[in-house]
C-alpha cells in the first residue's frame, strides 16, 4: 500500500491500479475480509440492539460458538487431509453421555471416561480411513449410526445411571470467573485454539496433514507411513469432539442423546466459512475460529430480528455459500 | 463405464460370462442379496403375505427415489447433501398445495413440483459450476436454504392431498393396504426411465464421461458445465419424487423432519448400491434394492427378535464392510492391470 507514484505499467482490465494493490493485498491476507465480515456483522447486530454491544452480549456469541468451534477444530486437522468426521457430533454426544454417568465417581474418572470415548471412535474412524482406505465420508457416516445405536442400547443397560453432569463439569461448561464476565469454556477453548495453532505451524505432524492433504502419493513416496498419521489425527479429532460434547453438557447441565446433532453441520461449516480447504492442503484454524465467531454472532442477530426459524436457515445456508464463493474468488486471484 | 483394456476385451470374448459378471456383477448380488432377505424375512413371521410386500415397496420408495437422485449426481461426479432437505421442501408444497384439490389438480400441481424441483437444483449446480467452490460445501449451504423454505411454506405439520393421488403412490386411498403393485410401477417406470437414458443416450452417457474425468470428457468435446448442471436438474426432481411419494404416504407434510438424515440416508444406499463417490461408476438400477435394503433391515431384525437399536449398529456395520469390500477389489483390479 504505497503512494501512487508508481503506477502498474500493465492496467488493461481498466481497475484503478490502488484498487488493484488492495485486491492483491487481500488475495495474500483472506484473513481481513473473514473480520470484515465479524466486524460487519457486530455492528450490524449492535444497530438493531443497542444492548449488544456489551460485555453480556459478546458473551453470549462466544458462548455460542465454542461447541462449534471446538468441533470445528476437529474438523479443520480432518479436511486438512482430505477427509472429513461426521461422527464428531455423535462422538461429543456419547462423550457427554458417559461423563454425566460417570459423574458421581468424580470429576477426574467422568472427565477421563468421557475424552476415552472421543479417542476410541476416532481411532475407530483412523483405523477404517487409513488402513481400510474407506471413504471417510461414508466410514465416519457409518461409525455415527453405530455410535448412536450403541449409545441408545447401552442408555437402558450399563449406563443407565445419571444423566447429570457432575458440578465440575457444570462449572466448566457454563461457569464464569471475573465476576461472571469471562466464561471458562472460552478459557478452554483458547488453550485449545494455542495448541492447533502451534500444531499445525510448527510441528513435524502439523506438516505431515499439510502435505498428505495436499498429495498423499507423494506424501507416502516421500517416507510417511500415511496410515499412522491418519489413525493419530482421527483419534486427535475424536478427542476434540469429545472436549466439545463436555463443555456442551456442561453448559446444558443433562444430557441426551440428541445434545451435539444441531452442532455436525455449522462445525462443518465453520471450518469452510474459515478458508480450509474441502479437499485437503490449505486452511488454518485461526481461519476456523473467526469462521465459529462469525456463526456466533450471526446466531446473536438473528435472535434479536426475531426472524423465524425458516429465515434462519435460509440465511444460514446462503451465507455459507455466500462466503466460501467469495472465498473461493480470492484464492482464485492469489 | 469399466476401462476395459485390450487384454481383458480378448479375455471377455472368450469367456464371456466373466465380463458380464465383471459388469453386472455387484448389480446381480444386491438384488440377489435383497430377494434372499425377503425370503429369509417370510420365514420369520408368521404371515407374510402381499401386506407385508406392499408395507415394504410403499413405505420404501421415497428412500429409493432419494437414492436415486444421489446416484445421478455421484455418477456425473458430484455430491448433494441437500436432496434430504429438497424432499422435505417439495413434500410439504405438495401437502399445502393438494389439501382439498381434486384427482387432477393434485396430479397437475405433482408434475409442477417435479419441474420446479429441477429448476431449483439446476441453480444449485449452476452455482456449483460458476463459483467453482466444492459441490459438498455448496449443497450444505443448500441443505440449510431448502430446510428454511420448507419451514416457510408450511411452518407447522399439516396439508393434505386427494385420496387418487395416495392411492398412485400407496396403492390405497388411505395410504395403508394390501396392494403393492401401484409403488412398483411408479418405482420401475421411474428407475427404468433413468436407467436407460444415463445407459443409452448420449447425453446419459456423457454424465459417466463427466464424473470419471471432466478435463477429458471436455476436451473430447462435452460440455462440462451443462451436463453437471443437467445432473442436479435430474436429481433434483428425483428427490422431488420422493417428497410427493413421502406426501402420498402420510397423507400430510411436516418441515420439522430434518433434511441431512435423509441426505446421510441416501449416500449410504448409493455405497451400498456400488456408485462410486468418485464419480463415473455405478448403476441406478443398483441402487433400488440397496435402498430398499436399508430400509427393510429395521422390520427384519426386529422380526429376528433383535433389539431396534442394534439395527442402527448393523447397518453401520453393514455400509462399513462393504466399503472395505470394494477398497479390496479396486485394489486387486489396479494390483492386477
Amino acid at each position: 500500500m504505497s503512494t501512487r507514484t508508481t503506477r502498474a505499467p500493465s492496467t488493461d482490465d481498466g481497475a484503478p491500479p490502488r484498487l488493484r494493490r488492495f485486491g492483491r493485498y487481500l488475495a495474500t491476507h483472506p484473513h481481513l475480509v473473514l473480520v470484515a465480515v465479524l466486524v460487519t456483522l457486530i455492528l450490524v447486530t449492535g444497530a438493531i440492539q443497542p444492548n449488544y454491544l456489551s460485555v453480556t452480549g459478546v458473551r453470549n456469541s462466544v458462548l455460542f460458538a465454542v461447541p462449534i468451534g471446538v468441533l470445528a477444530a476437529a474438523q479443520t486437522i480432518l479436511m486438512l487431509t482430505g477427509g472429513i468426521d461426521l461422527s464428531a457430533a455423535m462422538i461429543a454426544t456419547g462423550a457427554a453421555y458417559v461423563a454425566a454417568n460417570q459423574s458421581p465417581e468424580g470429576a477426574v474418572i467422568a472427565i477421563g471416561g468421557g475424552l476415552l470415548v472421543g479417542v476410541l471412535s476416532g481411532a475407530a474412524n483412523g483405523i477404517g480411513v487409513g488402513v481400510f482406505r474407506v471413504n471417510p465420508l461414508i466410514m465416519t457416516l457409518a461409525m455415527s449410526a453405530i455410535l448412536l445405536g450403541l449409545f441408545t442400547s447401552w442408555a437402558q443397560t450399563i449406563f443407565s445411571g445419571s444423566t447429570r453432569m457432575g458440578d465440575f463439569i457444570r462449572t466448566l461448561g457454563g461457569g464464569s470467573f471475573w465476576g461472571r464476565t469471562v466464561p471458562w469454556a472460552v478459557v478452554v477453548w483458547a488453550v485449545l485454539s494455542v495448541l492447533v495453532i502451534y500444531m499445525l505451524r510448527y510441528s513435524g505432524f502439523g506438516r505431515n496433514l499439510y502435505a498428505l492433504g495436499d498429495n498423499a502419493i507423494a506424501t507416502r513416496l516421500s517416507g510417511t507411513r500415511s496410515w499412522q498419521v491418519l489413525i493419530v489425527v482421527y483419534m486427535i479429532a475424536g478427542l476434540f469432539a469429545a472436549i466439545a460434547g463436555l463443555l456442551l453438557g456442561g453448559r446444558v447441565g443433562a444430557v441426551d442423546l440428541q445434545l451435539a446433532n444441531v452442532f455436525l453441520l455449522p462445525s462443518v461449516a465453520a471450518a469452510v466459512i474459515g478458508g480450509t480447504s474441502i479437499f485437503g492442503g490449505t486452511g488454518t484454524y485461526s481461519g476456523t475460529i473467526l469462521g465459529a465467531l462469525i456463526l456466533g454472532v450471526l446466531q446473536s442477530m438473528l435472535t434479536f430480528l426475531g426472524v423465524g426459524q425458516a429465515i434462519q436457515q435460509m440465511l444460514y445456508g446462503s451465507i455459507v455459500i455466500g462466503l466460501s464463493w467469495l472465498y473461493t474468488r480470492i484464492a482464485a486471484a492469489q | 463405464m469399466t476401462a476395459t483394456t485390450p487384454s481383458a476385451i480378448a479375455a471377455g470374448s472368450r469367456r464371456p460370462w466373466r465380463r458380464w459378471v465383471r459388469r453386472h456383477g455387484w448389480t446381480t448380488g444386491i438384488w440377489i442379496l435383497f430377494l434372499a432377505l425377503i425370503a429369509y424375512y417370510s420365514t420369520l413371521i408368521p404371515s407374510f403375505g402381499s401386506f407385508q410386500v406392499a408395507s415394504i415397496v410403499n413405505n420404501g420408495s421415497p428412500f429409493v427415489f432419494l437414492a436415486a437422485a444421489q446416484a445421478v449426481i455421484v455418477i456425473a461426479g458430484g455430491i448433494d447433501l441437500g436432496v434430504g432437505s429438497m424432499l422435505v421442501l417439495t413434500s410439504v408444497t405438495a401437502a399445502r398445495l393438494m389439501e382439498g384439490q381434486p384427482f387432477a389438480a393434485t396430479i397437475l400441481i405433482g408434475i409442477g413440483i417435479l419441474l420446479a424441483a429441477a429448476v431449483l437444483n439446476s441453480i444449485v449446480g449452476w452455482i456449483i459450476t460458476v463459483s467453482q467452490v466444492p459441490d459438498i460445501v455448496v449443497t450444505l449451504g443448500s441443505l440449510y436454504v431448502f430446510q428454511g423454505m420448507a419451514l416457510w411454506v408450511l411452518p407447522n405439520p399439516g396439508g393434505g392431498t386427494s385420496e387418487g393421488y395416495r392411492y398412485l403412490f400407496t396403492g390405497s386411498n388411505t395410504g395403508i393396504g394390501a396392494n403393492p403393485w401401484p409403488a412398483i410401477a411408479m418405482i420401475s417406470i421411474a428407475i427404468l426411465a433413468v436407467a436407460w437414458w444415463l445407459g443409452r443416450t448420449r447425453r446419459g452417457l456423457s454424465l459417466y464421461a463427466v464424473g470419471s474425468d471432466t478435463t477429458a470428457a471436455y476436451l473430447s468435446g462435452i460440455r462440462a458445465a451443462r451436463v453437471k448442471i443437467l445432473s442436479y436438474a435430474v436429481g433434483g426432481s428425483f428427490a422431488a419424487l420422493a417428497g410427493l411419494a413421502t406426501t402420498a404416504i402420510a397423507g400430510r407434510g411436516n418441515a420439522t423432519t430434518f433434511g441431512g438424515n435423509l441426505t446421510l440416508n441416501s449416500v449410504a444406499a448409493i455405497v451400498l448400491g456400488g456408485v462410486a463417490l468418485t464419480g463415473g461408476i455405478g448403476s441406478v438400477i443398483a441402487v433400488v434394492p440397496a435402498g430398499l435394503i436399508l430400509f427393510f433391515l429395521n422390520p427384519i431384525l426386529s422380526a429376528m427378535g433383535v433389539d431396534p437399536n442394534r439395527a442402527q449398529i448393523i447397518q453401520g456395520l453393514l455400509i462399513v464392510i462393504v466399503m472395505m469390500v470394494t477398497g479390496l477389489l479396486e485394489w486387486r483390479r489396479q494390483r492386477r492391470s
